[in-house]
């Protein structure tokens, strides 16, 4: 899948560059909204990452211009630092399909951009096979051999969440600021997660032996599939 | 004192002096004209006495040195002549008194007089010629006068008085009209009123265009201000971005060592709470310059009991005791978000705070329209100097939790003060702490 970058911050580009192209995505990147525009006139793209703030100019503008295009179905996801409530209204009304405030996490990213690939593919599987367990994202339900395992919406969350960002280790900062949000001056390492990680755990591993679902000691929690 | 009532009070008293001032001389000079008229009136009289006096009729008069009056049958004129004890020289001048007499012995009404007394020698005797005329009639008509001017005074100061209040009332009312629409009723140099009131007062015409350009001016330097910590939180925030998704590049590379991962880890973990420290300062500032409307109807107790499920997982790890003694179902106009913030922030206090095992009870009550929340944890307590420093920005207290940034506090501080919200807390060192949150309705 191709993705424009549409960010003026050199640095932060190549980061997220090199993270999508490890995950196999093909990433182009343009500085400016004038190249922007130019790119996004030229090319399709499964995925425009765009910031507001450019030298030239408002992202919104190319935005509003993507969406006066016809036959049209490129992702927009605006990356910014105005995360004001108002900017993301106006950022998702505007036809965005997902908005994030900087400073973002890079696995959070790559999880929305998978959520909104399934969204807009409507895939026929909402399941996702782990070792004989069923997530199902549509509606959020785990399920083994057609019977549902009783989560609690925290607990589906944690557990979506670590699926999707498989075999990579999520710390708990991580795993806390994607379950409960952007809350403010709350300990973002005290054991906010681990009582729910502990229920979550001891839920699965009445069905399945669950050594696949590991803890890193001190840092966070990793899925192995 | 109200400046309309000063003004009339201030007419009113000038215009009482004048009045004061011009019946005292009307008084005066009538005494004065009339007393000048009827002393010249006596003058001729006596000139012409004197002139008809001859010995025979002194002798006829005086014989046994007695007595001699006449009056008229009114008593309204009397003539006098007393033999007086000798003296070869006498003072010629006319003497003018004022002097209540009874002229008939048997009569009981006196009358008051003005008197010409004169004195003059004859055949080697002394004798006092006294002419008078009375002037009892000048004496009412000067009462009536004082009567008719204190009525009018009376009478011209109410008048006054209420026409002064209602004509200053209209005079000034553009200018209440000024304070009440631009001053009580903006708190958002935002939402200024810049269309002119109506005045042909070119004073107020003035204060008016005065307070038109300062909030022309408070408001370009808020938004200035807003454009300011919009841009710093960019600034801010991009380079936290770009480092932490280095970071996080960094840790896809597998041939990293475990040591190197933490730290790795721990970088990113520092990353957040810088980008935590910063958006609880944006939240302050915004919340400061009233960058949120308080548009939703917030319920108390549904907030109490979201908060209690979100951090249910933390109390359990401490295995606190949570008791909810909510009685009331109150809602403020607030902002939602805000709210939740400000109420989150105050039960994680009662959690980070607390001693394991130790308890949070969250109670109300509801006098005369005030509606009191309590929120008491058996925690580690604060001494006087720590109360008082609480709301600090940055202020620390000793605590085993090394995440704390000092800014919880002042973010209540500001939501509470956003919301019209008081805050007061109890707390004995050791014991634990209240805090009561006093919704005053406006």
């Amino acid at each position: 899948m191709n993705v424009l970058i549409v960010e003026d911050e050199k640095g932060l580009a190549l980061e997220v560059d090199e993270f999508l192209s490890h995950e196999g995505f093909t990433v182009e990147h343009a500085r400016t909204k004038k190249s922007a525009s130019e790119k996004i006139f030229v090319n399709n793209y499964d995925f425009i990452l765009l910031d507001l703030g450019l030298p030239d100019g408002d992202g919104f503008d190319l935005l509003k211009m993507l969406k006066g295009m016809a036959e049209r179905e490129d992702a927009v996801i605006i990356l910014t630092a105005r995360g004001a409530v108002d900017d993301r209204v106006s950022g998702l009304e505007q036809g965005a399909d997902d908005y994030l405030a900087k400073p973002f996490s890079l696995n959070e990213l790559l999880a929305r951009m998978h959520a909104i690939t399934r969204r807009k593919h409507r895939l026929e599987s909402n399941d996702i096979n782990v070792k004989g367990l069923k997530i199902n994202i549509q509606n959020r339900t785990v399920t083994y051999n057609e019977e549902r395992i009783a989560l609690t919406k925290k607990e589906f969350e944690i557990f979506n969440y670590l699926v999707l960002n498989k075999n990579r280790v999520i710390s708990r900062t991580n795993l806390t600021e994607h379950v409960w949000g952007d809350v403010l001056e709350i300990n973002s390492d005290s054991n906010f997660v681990d009582v729910h990680v502990k229920n979550l755990r001891k839920k699965l591993s009445a069905y399945i032996p669950i050594d696949w679902f590991e803890t890193v000691r001190s840092i966070g929690y990793r899925i192995n599939i | 004192m109200k400046l309309q009532v000063k003004l009339a009070l201030y007419n009113t008293l000038t215009k009482l002096a004048i009045i004061l001032f011009t019946g005292l001389l009307i008084l005066l000079s009538i005494e004065k004209i009339s007393y000048n008229h009827i002393e010249l009136r006596l003058e001729d009289d006596e000139r012409e006495m004197l002139r008809s006096l001859s010995s025979k009729e002194i002798n006829r008069y005086l014989a046994n040195q007695e007595k001699y009056t006449d009056y008229n049958i009114l008593k309204e004129e009397f003539i006098t002549i007393t033999p007086i004890k000798f003296q070869p020289t006498v003072t010629t001048g006319n003497k003018f008194t004022t002097e209540t007499r009874a002229v008939d012995r048997n009569d009981q009404n006196d009358q008051t007089y003005r008197i010409l007394t004169h004195q003059f020698n004859f055949n080697n005797h002394s004798y006092q010629l006294e002419i008078g005329v009375s002037i009892t009639s000048i004496e009412e008509l000067k009462s009536i006068i004082k009567r008719f001017t204190l009525l009018t005074l009376v009478i011209a100061l109410a008048l006054t008085l209420a026409s002064d209040l209602v004509f200053t009332k209209f005079l000034l009312a553009p200018f209440y009209q000024i304070i009440d629409r631009k001053l009580i009723k903006v708190n958002d140099p935002l939402n200024f009123d810049y269309e002119k009131v109506k005045t042909t007062t070119q004073d107020f015409e003035l204060l008016d265009d005065s307070i038109s350009s300062l909030m022309k001016k408070i408001s370009a330097l808020f938004s200035l201000e807003k454009q300011f910590i919009a841009n710093v939180s960019h600034e801010l925030l991009t380079p936290i971005s770009i480092i932490s998704s280095r970071l996080e590049n960094i840790l896809l590379q597998e041939e990293l060592s475990e040591a190197s991962e933490n730290k790795m880890h721990a970088s990113l973990k520092t990353l957040n709470r810088l980008k935590s420290i910063i958006n609880s300062l944006l939240l302050i500032s915004k919340v400061e310059n009233n960058q949120y409307d308080k548009a939703d109807v917030v319920m108390i107790a549904g907030v109490i009991m979201e908060i209690q499920e979100e951090l249910e997982d933390r109390m359990d790890e401490k295995r606190l005791t949570f008791t909810n003694n909510m009685k009331y179902i109150y809602s403020i106009m607030g902002n939602r978000p805000l709210m939740h913030t400000l109420l989150f922030n105050l039960v994680n206090n009662a959690i980070k705070y607390n001693n394991p095992k130790g308890s949070i009870t969250i109670s109300d009550e509801l006098k005369d329209d005030i509606y009191i929340l309590e929120i008491t944890d058996t925690g580690l307590g604060m001494d006087q100097r720590q109360i008082e420093s609480a709301f600090n920005r940055f202020e620390k207290f000793e605590t085993d939790e090394r995440e704390s940034y000092g800014l919880g506090l002042a973010i209540v501080k500001s939501i509470t003060a956003f919301h019209g919200i008081k805050v007061k807390i109890d707390s004995v060192k050791g014991r634990g702490t209240s805090i009561y949150l006093v919704f005053n309705r406006e």
